[in-house]
């Protein structure tokens, strides 16, 4: 039996006794009256009106800062012999404008269009990304040394729906305006219908494509919110809220490796992917808005 | 199966979790343009800028390189005509010279035959000339020798005529054809 085989079957040994301990110690004792939603909820902090400042408002404006602030920094520092840090802006840059821009719209459109794609490729992933740093807005205020608290929690603003729904509405009217400055209000209709569709059937056609274009909008804002509202749910499950939930301590020590094992897959691929999907369909809704075969 | 009742309690209460709140979209309208903005005026046009100026200096790079390349080529083949011309103007003057050469080793022979056949013939000139001085002196040494045995015998001296009679006489017995026969040859 080789060296590093030891190790492993010896850690997940000590790993099976702990989770048995835990089951045996502690039993039921983890129970508490937790609802997971209460992590999602949007307190008010500041009473504005219609400008409360919340918990997903805070984590918005937090998001706002860091992209101008990180952006603004990097390209102030551009050199002409780029280190690490600058290949890999160039890198993302270049992911931006030539992939996701270029790729799905003419040179000239997408020369206009590349700072709204850009902008919304980058607010999103920072929006995701600050999602999984813990920050004391918990619903829940612990006691330390008399001050109470809030609890460490991973929220996103991107996790709740209003936010990727006023994203996917300025995606919808800048690339129905798109379609209708290039070829009419009559011609944008009419070239939703597939070339070739005549007769009764192209009315059909008609209002399914006019359906779909409007179910753009939920698929736009609920792929995004749904993704990362599941992402934060199972990582708040496995890293101890199932635990509670169940009443069973022995599970949490159990879940809290797959939990990490989320947390870093939702970190490293699925706040990043999220806002690549979310800046590509712009940019193909966009590019096909104005394009002469619907 | 309790937390799904309680999620739908909530959404009631307006949790804002998968119905829209007015006041998050509106920051988010907000947050979002003054972003765009920051990026589309002030991040995005210097990254773009740094970029292009990279470019511009790449293809310039290429440019110069390439140049340069041309201006070595240029100079290598103008190299090579040189010494294609040098190589065929060092055989030219090596074949002129061994052309001279030979023109002069033949000038120089024929003199040098000429100037010996000249030598040839004045040594034969000299010959011929001192031949026929030695025959004359043999020719009065006889006669000399004549008159005296003559008078040696005759006891008596000689005058002119007998003399001239005499010497004609020794002169005619006298065989000098061998002798021009030799100095003839």
């Amino acid at each position: 039996m080789s060296q590093s085989r030891k190790i492993l079957l010896g850690a997940g040994g000590a790993y099976l006794v702990l989770v048995i301990l835990a089951f045996i110690l502690f039993g039921n004792a983890g129970r508490q009256d937790f609802v997971p939603q209460e992590e999602f909820e949007l307190p008010d902090w500041i009473s504005l009106g219609v400008f409360t400042i919340n918990k997903a408002v805070f984590y918005l404006i937090v998001a706002g800062i860091l992209t101008c602030f990180t952006m603004v920094w990097i390209a102030r520092k551009m050199e002409a012999k780029p280190n690490r840090v600058q290949t890999a802006v160039e890198v993302l840059y270049g992911v931006m404008r030539d992939n996701i821009t270029r790729g799905n719209m003419d040179d000239k459109m997408a020369a206009k269009w590349f700072p709204f794609i850009g902008a919304l490729f980058l607010f999103i992933w920072f929006n995701n990304l600050i999602g999984f740093i813990p920050l004391p807005t918990g619903h829940h205020h612990f006691d330390l040394f008399g001050l109470s608290i809030p609890t460490f929690g991973i929220y996103a603003a991107t996790a709740n729906v209003s936010v990727p729904l006023v994203l996917s509405l300025l995606v919808f009217f800048s690339y129905t305006a798109e379609g209708i400055r290039a070829k009419g209000v009559g011609g944008y209709l009419k070239s939703l219908i597939p070339a070739g569709v005549t007769g009764a059937m192209a009315g059909f056609i008609f209002v399914l494509e006019l359906l779909s274009n409007i179910m753009r909008i939920v698929s736009l804002s609920v792929r995004l919110f749904a993704n990362m509202l599941a992402g934060h749910l199972i990582i708040l499950f496995m890293a101890g809220g199932l635990a509670i939930l169940l009443g069973i301590a022995g599970i949490g020590v159990f879940l809290l490796p797959i939990g990490i094992a989320l947390y870093l897959f939702e970190v490293g691929l699925v706040a990043t992917l999220q806002a690549f999907i979310f800046a590509t369909l712009s940019a193909i809704y966009i590019g096909g808005a104005v394009a002469e075969s619907h | 199966m309790n937390f799904l009742l309680a999620a739908e309690t909530t959404e009631e209460g307006g949790s804002g979790l998968v119905s829209p709140v007015i006041g998050v979209m509106l920051w988010t309208l907000i947050v979002f343009g003054i972003t765009l903005f920051v990026l589309w005026k002030v991040a995005f046009p210097r990254i773009a800028e740094a970029l292009d100026k990279r470019q511009r200096m790449i293809e310039d790079s290429i440019d110069t390189a390439e140049k340069t390349k041309r201006e070595a080529d240029e100079l290598l083949r103008e190299y090579r005509e040189r010494l294609s011309d040098a190589r065929g103007q060092a055989d030219e003057i090596v074949a002129r010279a061994r052309r001279t050469a030979e023109a002069h080793e033949q000038e120089s022979q024929a003199d040098a035959r000429t100037k010996r056949e000249e030598m040839m013939d004045q040594t034969r000139r000299d010959i011929e000339a001192e031949t026929r001085r030695a025959i004359q002196q043999i020719r009065s040494e006889v006669a000399d020798l004549t008159v005296l045995a003559t008078e040696k015998v005759t006891r008596k001296t000689l005058d002119a005529s007998d003399q001239k009679r005499l010497v004609d006489e020794a002169l005619a017995e006298l065989d000098f054809a061998a002798l021009a026969n030799e100095e003839r040859r």
